[in-house]
């Protein structure tokens, strides 16, 4: 990196589909936030806390790093 | 100018403020990916954007029937005639309930930790409060140029003044942080 802007992508909607098809209500209950968030999540418009993404990470039993990756934009 | 009403002044400065915030908005808004939702389905919206819409909504109208009722009978009679003040201070204390309410439920659930308050209405409801200084500013300027304008020659502003700069800073600190929550909303 040259100090270009990042993002931070993530496979949160695949993860989710994967789990028996979640939705993404279901996901937002259990992460404790609310579906819109979940929806800002997936579309990469929104950069979740620690805090949400290890708990996201903890319901998929994926480690964090492997759900979300930093992306050069 | 002189003749101007400073109720006018107000008005019309609020508005200039109103445009001006709004090109600020746009200029500074972030380029986010666009939002994508299925066919026919709307942004769900959070319990917080509810709560402070309806607020927005019910401070804004009940502060407008409070000006209204200033204006169309005038600073005189809003002083001398207890009906006309007291209906205005019944609208403006309407708006200020509906602020407790509004309080009261925000901080019931920031209380909680079961997701109705996420960390991204947290984040919104921390940046809204920067709405509210530039919005005070152009209402106390808005109130010194018209007062000034208004009573320039006798040099003396009627006591009523104070009474109606008091009220209109405090509805305007309130809607602008209503206003600076919904504005949170569209541009994250």
């Amino acid at each position: 990196m040259t100090g270009e802007r990042a993002t931070l992508a993530n496979s949160i909607r695949k993860l989710r589909l994967e789990h028996g098809d979640m939705t993404q209500q279901e996901l937002a209950d259990r992460a404790k936030c609310s579906r819109q968030t979940i929806i800002m999540l997936e579309q990469e418009r929104y950069v979740p806390s620690l805090v949400l993404a290890m708990r996201i990470a903890r319901i998929f039993r994926t480690p964090v790093e492997k759900i979300f990756t930093l992306r050069d934009i | 100018m002189s003749h101007m009403s400073p109720i006018l002044w107000i008005i019309v400065a609020l508005a200039v403020a109103g445009g001006l915030l709004y090109v600020a908005v746009r200029r500074t808004q972030r380029h986010l990916p666009p939002l994508t939702l299925p066919q026919g389905e709307k942004l769900p919206k959070t319990a917080l954007q509810r709560l402070a819409e309806t607020s927005f909504i019910a401070v804004a109208t009940l502060s407008a029937a409070a000006a209204t009722i200033v204006v169309f009978f005038g600073v005189e009679a809003f002083w001398d005639r207890d009906a006309v003040r007291l209906s205005a201070t019944g609208f403006v204390l309407a708006a200020l309930a509906v602020f407790t309410y509004y309080s009261l439920r925000v901080a019931a659930w920031s209380a909680r930790d079961d997701g109705k308050l996420d960390e991204r209405d947290r984040a919104i409801l921390a940046s809204a409060p920067a709405a509210q200084a530039p919005a005070l500013m152009v209402t106390l300027a808005a109130w010194m140029i018209g007062l000034t304008e208004s009573f320039h020659t006798t040099a003396e502003v009627p006591t009523v003044f104070l009474y109606l700069i008091f009220w209109s800073c405090t509805m305007v600190t309130v809607a602008s942080l209503l206003a600076g929550i919904v504005v949170g909303y569209r541009r994250s």
